[in-house]
C-alpha cells in the first residue's frame, strides 16, 4: 500500500481516523462473538444483555463510518489506492455489522435454550469448536485489514471452507439426534440456528478478507473459487 | 467486463526528444494516440505535456532555437509529422488546436470560423455559409449565435468564445484536435459544456487534451498518459490508471501525494 | 513589530496625503503653464494676423505689397509635398517595419539595422537636405521640385513610421498570431488578415506624427531649393499651360514650389512691419493645418480601435 503522505495532512488524518474506527468496530464485534460463545458454554445469560447493548454501539459505528466515507468521497475525490480503501471500508463495515447481528442472534438463542432448562453441552456437538474457528477467522480478518496483509487474508478465505464443512457435519449430527429422540427437537432447532449464525459469521469474515485483497491489489475476488494466492 | 475491440492508431510518437535550445524538454517519448478516442496528458507543471502537445502541430517551428528528434507518425498515410520535408502548414491543416485562453480574432463570429476556409482559398459564399453553420453546430454554439453572426466575437462570454474557437478549429475538418488546457480559464458551467462537447466530438475526430485538472482527465478521456520531467511515466486506459495505476509515481500524483 | 494604533495610522495617512496633494498641485501647475504658453502663442498669432483672415489671403499669390500677399502657392505646395511624402514614406516604412518584425531572423545584422534606424531619427534635418541636394536634385536630376522635397521629407520621417509600425505589431498578442497559424495560414496570410489590420491604428498614429513634423520642416526644403517667391501654381494635369500644350499627369511633381514654413520665414525677414501680420496669419493657418491633421488621425484611430479587443 502507499505509505507516502498526502499533500493534505488533513486527508491523512481523516483516513487514519477511519481505519481506527473500523478496527474499533471490529474489536467490539470480536467481543460480542467471544461473549456469545462463553454464554453458550457457561450459561451466563446475564452477558446476553451486554451483547445486545454492544450491538447498538456497533450499529452506531457503522453509520458513522459510512458517513465519514461519504464525506471523504465528496471532499477529496479519492483515486487509486485511496478510492479502493474507501470502497473496501464501506463494504467491510457492512459485513462487521452483520456479524455483530449474528452474535446477537447466538446470544438470544443461548438464552432461549437455558430458559427452557436444557444444557446444550449434553448434545455433544462441536458448537464451541465451530465458534472458536469462526472467532479466529474474525480476528485474522481484522488483523489482515490492520496490516493490509494479503497472505493472511487468503488464509481466512481458505479457512471458510473448513468452517462450512464443520457446520454441515454438526447439522447431520443434530438431525440424527432429533430422529432418535423427538423430545430434543426444540433445543436442537435452537442449536441449529446458533450453528447457522456462527457459519454466517465465518462468511462475513471471509468477505472482509476479500475486501482486503481488493484494497491492496485492486483485484475483485468475490464470487470466484479463488482459494490461494 | 466490456468487450474490447482494439482501437486503431491515429498517431504515434516514437523516440521523441525535444530541445528548447540546449535544454531538453522531452525525453524519449513513445506513445500511441488511438483513432476517435480522447487521450489526456496529465502531470505537474513543467513536465512537458504542453511541449509534447504543441509538437503535434509544429507550433514550435514558429520560434527560433527549437529542435525535434524522433518521429510522430501520422496515420493512415504513415507520414512523419516532424520531418523537415513536411511543411508545418500542411501539418496544421490536418491538426487543429484550441488554446488555453480563448483567443477569438477581433472580427465577426462568421469571419472567425470562416478564416480557416479562406486561407485554403475557399471564397464561395454559399460554401462558407454551409461550413460555418456546420462547424458552429458541431461546437454546440449555433443556436446561440445564429442570429448574430456579424457581431464581434470578443463580445461573447468566455465559454462562448472558447466554443467559437473550437468551431474555428472544426471548420477545416481536422483529423486530430489538440486541446491545451481548454477550460482552465472558464467557470464550472462553461467547463461542463466544453467537456460535454469533447464527448460528442470524439465521434468524428481524434482528440488529445492537456489538463492539469485530474478529475477532468478522468471524466473526459479514454486513455491517460502521466508525464513527469519530460518523460512519459505511464500510459493506459483511464479507468485503470485512476483505479489501479501500475507505477508508484503515477499513483502518488493522482492521489495527491506528490510534494 | 506591534500593530499601529488608530492615531498612528491616521498620522501616516495624513503625511502621505500631503505629499500626494503636493505632487498633484505641481502637476497641475506644470500642465497649466504649458497650456498657457500654447494658448498665448495661438492667441498672439490670431491677434496679430487678424487683419489678414480673408478669403483673398488664401487665394492670393505672394506679392511685394503686404496687404495683397496671400498664401495660395504656399498651402498648395505644402499639401502637394505632403502627398508625395506620404506616398513615398508610408509603403516603404510599413513594409520595412513589417519585414523586420515578422520575417527577419534575429541576428546581429537585424540588431545593427535596428540601432541604425533609431539613429536616423536623430539626424539633423538640414543634413537630410544636403543629402537630397546631392542625390535627388543633382545625381538623379529631379531638380528643385516637389518630388525632391517629398522624397527628402519621406527619408526624414521614415524612421518614425518604421518604429511605430514595429511597436504596433509588437502590441498584438502572440496568441492571435498563433491562433492564425494554428489554422493553417501562411505567414503572409497571417500578416494580411490579422497583423496589418490590427496594427493599423498604431501605424496611422505614426504616419500622422511623421507628417505633422514634416509639414513644419524648413531647413531641408530650403536646402534643396524651394523658392521663396512664387507667383504660380504647379500645373494641374491635363490643363493647358501654354498654347496648344497640355500638362502631363506628373508635370506637377517636377514643378518648382514653395511651402508654408518658407513663406512664413520669408515674410518675417522683411523689414516692412506690415508683413508681420501676414506671417502671424500664415503661422496660424499652418497650426490649424497641423491640428486638423492630428484630429483626423485621432478620429480614425478611435474608429479603428473600437473593434480591436483581445
Amino acid at each position: 500500500m502507499n505509505e507516502t503522505q498526502h499533500l493534505s495532512s488533513q486527508f491523512d488524518e481523516e483516513l487514519s481516523r477511519l481505519r481506527t474506527h473500523v478496527l474499533q468496530m471490529g474489536g467490539l464485534v470480536e467481543t460480542q462473538v467471544s461473549a456469545a460463545i462463553e454464554a453458550y458454554s457457561t450459561g451466563e445469560i446475564a452477558s446476553v444483555k451486554t451483547i445486545v447493548e454492544t450491538d447498538r454501539k456497533v450499529n452506531e459505528l457503522e453509520k458513522a463510518i459510512d458517513d465519514d466515507c461519504a464525506h471523504i468521497i465528496a471532499k477529496r475525490q479519492p483515486t487509486a489506492s485511496d478510492l479502493r480503501m474507501i470502497l473496501g471500508i464501506s463494504k467491510i463495515v457492512t459485513d462487521l455489522e452483520r456479524a455483530g447481528d449474528e452474535a446477537k442472534k447466538i446470544a438470544k438463542g443461548v438464552r432461549r435454550i437455558y430458559e427452557n432448562g436444557h444444557l446444550p453441552g449434553q448434545y455433544g456437538v462441536g458448537i464451541r469448536h465451530l465458534a472458536e474457528a469462526a472467532l479466529a477467522m474474525v480476528r485474522q480478518a481484522l488483523d489482515a485489514f490492520a496490516r493490509l496483509d494479503t497472505p493472511q487474508a487468503a488464509d481466512v478465505i481458505r479457512a471458510d471452507s473448513d468452517v462450512d464443512a464443520e457446520f454441515k457435519s454438526i447439522i447431520r449430527q443434530l438431525i440424527t439426534h432429533m430422529m432418535e429422540d423427538p423430545r430434543t427437537i426444540t433445543t436442537s432447532i435452537d442449536i441449529i440456528w446458533i450453528a447457522r449464525a456462527i457459519e454466517r459469521i465465518g462468511d462475513h469474515a471471509k468477505n472482509v478478507s476479500e475486501q482486503v485483497v481488493y484494497i491492496v491489489e485492486g483485484r475483485d475476488i468475490r464470487h470466484t473459487k479463488e482459494q490461494s494466492k | 467486463m466490456q468487450i474490447q475491440d482494439t482501437p486503431s492508431l491515429k498517431a504515434e510518437a516514437r523516440g521523441l526528444n525535444f530541445y528548447y535550445g540546449e535544454k531538453q524538454a522531452l525525453k524519449g517519448i513513445n506513445m500511441p494516440i488511438y483513432d476517435k478516442k480522447v487521450t489526456a496528458l496529465i502531470g505537474p507543471s513543467g513536465c512537458g505535456k504542453s511541449t509534447y502537445l504543441r509538437s503535434f502541430n509544429r507550433m514550435h517551428d514558429l520560434y527560433p532555437g527549437n529542435r525535434y528528434e524522433g518521429e510522430i507518425r501520422f496515420f493512415p498515410d504513415n507520414s512523419n509529422l516532424l520531418s523537415p520535408d513536411v511543411d508545418p502548414i500542411e501539418v496544421r491543416m490536418r491538426v487543429g488546436m484550441v488554446f488555453q485562453k480563448p483567443n477569438p480574432f477581433p472580427k465577426s463570429i462568421f469571419e472567425n470560423v470562416a478564416y480557416g476556409l479562406r486561407v485554403r482559398g475557399e471564397n464561395n459564399r454559399r460554401v462558407l455559409d454551409d461550413k460555418v453553420e456546420h462547424a458552429l453546430r458541431g461546437a454546440a454554439i449555433w443556436d446561440e449565435v445564429k442570429d448574430r453572426l456579424q457581431d464581434m466575437a470578443p463580445n461573447l462570454s468566455g465559454g462562448q468564445q472558447q466554443r467559437l474557437c473550437i468551431a474555428r478549429a472544426l471548420a477545416t475538418d481536422p483529423e486530430l484536435l489538440l486541446f491545451d488546457e481548454p477550460t482552465s480559464a472558464l467557470d464550472p458551467i462553461a467547463t461542463g459544456a466544453i467537456e460535454e462537447l469533447v464527448h460528442e466530438l470524439k465521434k468524428r475526430v481524434t482528440i488529445l487534451i492537456v489538463t492539469h485538472n485530474m478529475q477532468q482527465a478522468a471524466r473526459v478521456s479514454d486513455y491517460t498518459a502521466y508525464m513527469y520531467l519530460g518523460e512519459m511515466i505511464e500510459f493506459g486506459k483511464t479507468d485503470e490508471i485512476f483505479i489501479k495505476p501500475q507505477d508508484k509515481r503515477t499513483e502518488d500524483y493522482i492521489t495527491g501525494r506528490m510534494g | 513589530m506591534k500593530p499601529l494604533t488608530t492615531e498612528q495610522i491616521r498620522a501616516v495617512i495624513a503625511k502621505g496625503k500631503f505629499r500626494d496633494n503636493l505632487f498633484k498641485a505641481m502637476g497641475v501647475f506644470c500642465l497649466a503653464l504649458a497650456l498657457l504658453v500654447i494658448v498665448a502663442l495661438i492667441a498672439d498669432m490670431v491677434i496679430k494676423g487678424a487683419d489678414r483672415f480673408t478669403l483673398d489671403f488664401f487665394l492670393n499669390f505672394a506679392s511685394r505689397r503686404a496687404t495683397q500677399a496671400g498664401i495660395l502657392s504656399a498651402w498648395v505646395g505644402s499639401l502637394l509635398v505632403m502627398l508625395v511624402t506620404a506616398l513615398a514614406a508610408v509603403p516603404l516604412g510599413v513594409a520595412a517595419g513589417l519585414y523586420l518584425e515578422e520575417y527577419a531572423k534575429r541576428n546581429w545584422i537585424t540588431n545593427l539595422i535596428e540601432i541604425n534606424i533609431s539613429n536616423l531619427a536623430a539626424v539633423p534635418s538640414i543634413v537630410y537636405g544636403l543629402l537630397s541636394l546631392g542625390i535627388f536634385v543633382y545625381q538623379f536630376g529631379l531638380g528643385q521640385s516637389i518630388l525632391s522635397a517629398g522624397l527628402t521629407l519621406a527619408l526624414l520621417i521614415l524612421p518614425i513610421i518604421i518604429v511605430s509600425t514595429r511597436e504596433a505589431i509588437r502590441s498584438i498578442p502572440a496568441m492571435i498570431r498563433e491562433g492564425s497559424m494554428a489554422v493553417g495560414a501562411t505567414r503572409w496570410q497571417t500578416c494580411r488578415y490579422h497583423i496589418i489590420p490590427y496594427a493599423m491604428p498604431g501605424i496611422l498614429t505614426g504616419v500622422i506624427i511623421g507628417l505633422a513634423r514634416a509639414i513644419g520642416e524648413t531647413a531641408p526644403i530650403i536646402t534643396i531649393g524651394a523658392l521663396t517667391f512664387i507667383a504660380f501654381l504647379p500645373p494641374v494635369p491635363y490643363t493647358e499651360i501654354s498654347e496648344g500644350v497640355n500638362a502631363g499627369l506628373f508635370d506637377w511633381v517636377m514643378s518648382p514650389f514653395t511651402v508654408m514654413p518658407i513663406q512664413i520665414f520669408n515674410w518675417t525677414s522683411r523689414p516692412d512691419p506690415a508683413f508681420e501680420v501676414n506671417a502671424a496669419a500664415a503661422g496660424f493657418v499652418l497650426m490649424a493645418m497641423v491640428l486638423s491633421m492630428n484630429a483626423i488621425a485621432i478620429y480614425l484611430r478611435y474608429k479603428m480601435r473600437k473593434n480591436i479587443k483581445w
